[in-house]
């Protein structure tokens, strides 16, 4: 996982990225993940379009079944992968449908 | 521009327990020496193609440990562009022959995948992509995976179609010795086996491998043998998302026009193509990017039958990536190797008949680095 500094540098730009609104492109469901990843397998990730610019994030509380391409989907900030007992906890992007369902 | 082919050599690719990644760039680069009538202290400069080592070992300064090993005091260098390392080593070799530095100069690309786990692979591998990508938790797999849908959504291309480069691939191995997986799969089981990460099943992707392979470059200018007659490398954004087309590859575009227009052949006179199939989707894309049929079209063009051996323009006789093996710093130079043994007529059971133009196209990352070379007997 990422080193506390470079957390502490990517943490203070991360309100930029709150509450944006764009649509979903394509999207997979990952079921071997890098070191960090693992807990959360089978696990969603796509590319998302929003005004002027396409970003890959990873896709919570919903299921595959609910994807769609064009969904309307917004940005959330959660715990990026998991950290070790001592390390310094990760947080960062990522999208729901805007009228997604449960919490996963 | 002729820079001769002047020996090959090529390990066994596969899980090789008892072999390092010094014993496997040994092998290659001596067959290869051999094979070029030189002997070691004749090779000036040593390029070296690996990505993941020093990630999953303690060992840097690969070229003068593999240049070393091999008695080699010449210059020594270690090329890395992620899966396209191989194919950029021969690049830069072909560049410092051609600028009169050097004229006798060896390319080994080596890679040790096995020992570390499929986590610690997979990440040393994300390297390759961009902060977003890694923070998106995306895989190579994840990223290829999300331009099948791409293409999925805008052509019609089908899981069949993607599969069928599985079966072809693997067909085209079953005649390879060296292939990781020599044997042949059917269409069915390639379909229905587990899901790695929609839309793609486990025989969608390219394995983690041992291998390497290596080629002597020299300036020598005869008649006879195999020269590489085009070279080219092209980028692009290193993040997918940034591209201008998800469901393009326009590097390879780039790279193989400059290198054909050096090699001064068009893409209908390739009789024989080495390409960068890491997921059945990349060959899809490399025969419509790289102008074999037209955009949208590649999965019915493979449907077809003609790249298959025995068709109009075989690829990946070797069995590609997908089932001779995927040796990450290895493949773009094993590419070489392969075409470089068709075009000598020494492909034994999967020989192109009239093999005397060949080409190969090596990928780093989903598309930010692209190598295109050009073969001529």
């Amino acid at each position: 996982m990422s080193s506390p500094v470079k957390i502490w540098r990517q943490h203070k730009k991360l309100h930029n990225y709150l509450n944006k609104v764009g649509r979903l492109v394509v999207w997979t469901k990952i079921y071997v993940a890098p070191a960090g990843f693992e807990h959360q397998v089978p696990y969603l990730a796509g590319i998302v379009q929003f005004n002027g610019e396409r970003l890959p994030l990873q896709i919570v509380d919903c299921e595959e079944k609910d994807l769609k391409p064009n969904l309307k989907v917004v940005t959330v900030i959660r715990k990026i992968g998991k950290a070790k007992s001592e390390d310094v906890i990760e947080y960062g992007v990522k999208v729901k449908p805007v009228q997604g369902g449960s919490r996963v | 521009m002729r820079i001769k082919v002047a020996g090959i050599g090529l390990t066994k690719f596969g899980e090789l327990w008892d072999k390092t990644l010094f014993d496997l760039a040994e092998e290659a680069s001596l067959e290869a020496i051999q094979d070029s009538s030189l002997k070691p202290p004749d090779i000036q400069a040593v390029f070296v193609a690996n990505m993941i080592f020093s990630k999953v070992s303690n060992q840097d300064h690969l070229g003068a440990t593999i240049a070393s090993q091999l008695n080699i005091q010449g210059a020594a260098f270690r090329i890395e562009g992620a899966c396209a390392s191989g194919g950029l080593a021969i690049h830069l070799a072909i560049q410092s022959i051609l600028a009169g530095t050097y004229q006798n100069v060896l390319v080994v690309g080596a890679e040790k995948m096995t020992d570390a786990s499929i986590s610690e692979v997979t990440s040393a591998l994300m390297g390759a992509g961009s902060e977003a990508e890694r923070q998106a938790g995306l895989t190579f797999p994840g990223l290829y995976a999300l331009m099948a849908q791409a293409h999925m959504q805008q052509f019609g291309t089908t899981r069949e179609h993607m599969a069928q480069v599985a079966v072809k691939n693997h067909y085209h191995a079953s005649l390879n010795k060296k292939a990781q997986y020599p044997y042949e799969v059917t269409l069915e089981k390639a379909l229905n086996s587990p899901c790695i990460c929609s839309p793609f099943t486990l025989f969608d992707a390219s394995p983690i491998t041992d291998g390497a392979a290596a080629v002597v470059l020299t300036s020598a200018s005869t008649n006879k043998g195999v020269y590489i007659t085009g070279s080219a490398v092209a980028t692009d954004t290193v993040d997918l998302s940034s591209r201008k087309s998800l469901t393009e590859i326009e590097a390879t575009r780039i790279a193989s026009q400059k290198a054909l227009t050096q090699a001064g052949v068009k893409i209908s006179d390739i009789k024989v193509a080495e390409v960068h199939d890491c997921f059945t989707i990349a060959e899809i894309l490399a025969m419509e990017d790289l102008g074999f049929c037209e955009k949208g079209e590649g999965g019915k063009y493979i449907e077809k039958g003609i790249t298959k051996l025995g068709g109009k323009i075989p690829v990946n006789t070797s069995g590609g990536l997908k089932a001779c093996g995927h040796p990450v710093g290895a493949t773009g130079v094993k590419q070489i190797v392969e075409i470089a043994q068709q075009l000598r007529k020494k492909a034994g059971l999967r020989q192109v008949e009239g093999a005397n133009i060949g080409l190969t196209q090596n990928v780093g990352g989903t598309g930010a680095t692209v190598v295109v070379h050009v073969l001529q007997s």
